[in-house]
């Protein structure tokens, strides 16, 4: 790092880090600024290591999942990143077949 | 004869024309409406007793979190919506958009989990926002705050008051006195003119030597039906101060605020044996506490037992109750709320809202005449 300069705040930022003293305080988030925050371990098993106690068909806690971007690994985000997902899909049970898996959008 | 008969029939039509003076005279009883959000983006009133939606009225906006609060006279919902960004005032008698909050300004964007409240007199809306920089190269998340509204204001509403606020608050509710509560890592309560905050019933930050941390889970701002503002935590129960793990009960307690004294009261009200996502005691039956998501299950909270449980045709995130207690509403997921008899937990029925998913939507139930 002795020979590298950064170049904007964000690299700023990543060699401050590098110094213990100069580490910004890690403050909690609340899912507002993507989904990095929530590490629960998603639709595959339960608080119990089971499956039991998840929610029953899991289309019914699609949408409760996918809105406040909970389980970011296994649906889009439609609170910040994809908000259209969900478009023409009002109902998950139904209109499951219409939601797509999604990719990063391709650069220009 | 004629005469008599002449003044039969007088007197019959002067009955006829004071009929509609004297049912006017009569008032009409309250009766149970419930509202609801679901998507694409609307909310609906409906009328529980007959069990028919009475209207829908659309949202702006996309659906989301579709979380909803009342004004103190029952006539308007206040929605969140538009991906967590908005709130709106519905006048659920005519549809018509009365007020509106649009949060995100420029490049600041913000987004309320859920948390907002009307005040004791329907004047002003309290909103917890958690504001986000969205910068060229990067995001930079801003201190949380509490924002008031004017509700007088109408449409396109600024904030005419703004305070910081702790993170985390996912619940908020005020009381009758106005007192209003944050819920997030502990019950805070705020001066909702100066901002002052403190901490009103420990949750996260509470020590007790035989339990673990409590964990919760709540963006339903739900209990008016019963006078309280309650959510729910889990925890461990161990056997002593050591802490061994194979001493450790699982355990369903609440966190409750008396919305009509302000006292705070929380306990431990039964076994942990599937996971619920919202509860509340039922109305006139404070012993009895409800909670629901593929089952409904009602404790006794003295003895802290499970007295029923039923499993439900499939998951419902939200309960809530009639006035006089008798039936359990389950709303939230898909598009229908169940009923259940809250004495014996037998199924009485479903009401289908037109569109889709409730997803995280809260089902508000209150008594009104329409």
């Amino acid at each position: 790092m002795k020979h590298l300069k950064p170049l904007n705040a964000k690299a700023d930022l990543m060699e401050a880090a590098s110094n213990p003293e100069a580490r910004a305080e890690v403050v909690a988030m609340q899912s507002v600024v993507g989904c990095a925050s929530t590490t629960d371990p998603g639709w595959e098993v339960d608080a119990f290591g089971g499956v039991a106690g998840l929610c029953q068909p899991m289309e019914s806690d699609l949408y409760g999942c996918a809105d406040p971007c909970w389980w970011p690994a296994q649906v889009p985000d439609l609170m910040n990143t994809h908000p259209d997902w969900d478009q023409n899909a009002p109902s998950a049970g139904q209109d499951w077949r219409k939601l797509d898996a999604v990719f990063p959008k391709a650069r220009d | 004869m004629r005469t008599y008969r002449n003044l039969i029939l007088r007197a019959g039509f002067a009955g006829l024309a004071l009929l509609p003076v004297l049912l006017g005279g009569c008032a009409k009883a309250p009766r149970d409406y419930m509202a609801i959000t679901n998507r694409p983006n609307q909310v609906s009133l409906i009328d529980l007793e007959d069990r028919k939606i009475v209207r829908t009225c659309p949202l702006p906006g996309r659906f989301g979190a579709g979380t909803l609060q009342m004004s103190p006279d029952k006539r308007t919902a206040y929605v969140l919506t538009n991906h967590f960004e908005n709130i709106y005032g519905v006048d659920l008698d005519t549809c018509k958009i009365t007020f509106s909050a649009i949060q995100s300004q420029g490049n600041t964007r913000i987004k309320t989990i859920a948390a907002f409240a009307v005040s004791a007199d329907g004047a002003e809306l309290y909103v917890h926002q958690n504001p986000s920089l969205l910068l060229r190269d990067r995001y930079e998340v801003q201190e949380p705050r509490m924002a008031v509204y004017r509700i007088a204001d109408g449409l396109e509403a600024k904030p005419v008051r703004s305070f910081p606020a702790p993170r985390q608050v996912n619940l908020m509710q005020t009381d009758a006195k106005g007192t209003l509560y944050l819920a997030g890592r502990d019950i805070y309560t705020m001066d909702v003119n100066t901002g002052a905050y403190s901490v009103k019933l420990e949750s996260q930050s509470r020590v007790e030597p035989r339990y673990s941390q409590r964990d919760v889970l709540s963006v339903w701002p739900l209990g008016q039906q019963s006078g309280e503002f309650i959510r729910m935590y889990t925890a461990q129960r161990f056997a002593d101060e050591t802490k061994q793990p194979e001493t450790a009960e699982l355990v369903w307690g609440y966190e409750r605020i008396d919305l009509a004294t302000g006292e705070a009261s929380t306990r431990d009200f039964g076994p942990l044996n599937v996971v619920l996502f919202s509860g509340m005691t039922r109305p006139h039956h404070p012993n009895e506490m409800f909670g629901a998501l593929s089952q409904l299950q009602k404790f006794d909270v003295e003895k802290q037992q499970l007295v029923k449980s039923v499993d439900l045709e499939h998951s419902y995130y939200c309960v809530n109750f009639s006035s006089d207690g008798s039936k359990v509403y389950l709303a939230g997921t898909y598009n229908d709320i169940a009923i259940y008899d809250a004495e014996t937990l037998e199924k009485l029925g479903n009401i289908q809202l037109p569109g889709g998913d409730m997803s995280l939507a809260t089902a508000q139930v209150f008594p009104r005449v329409l």
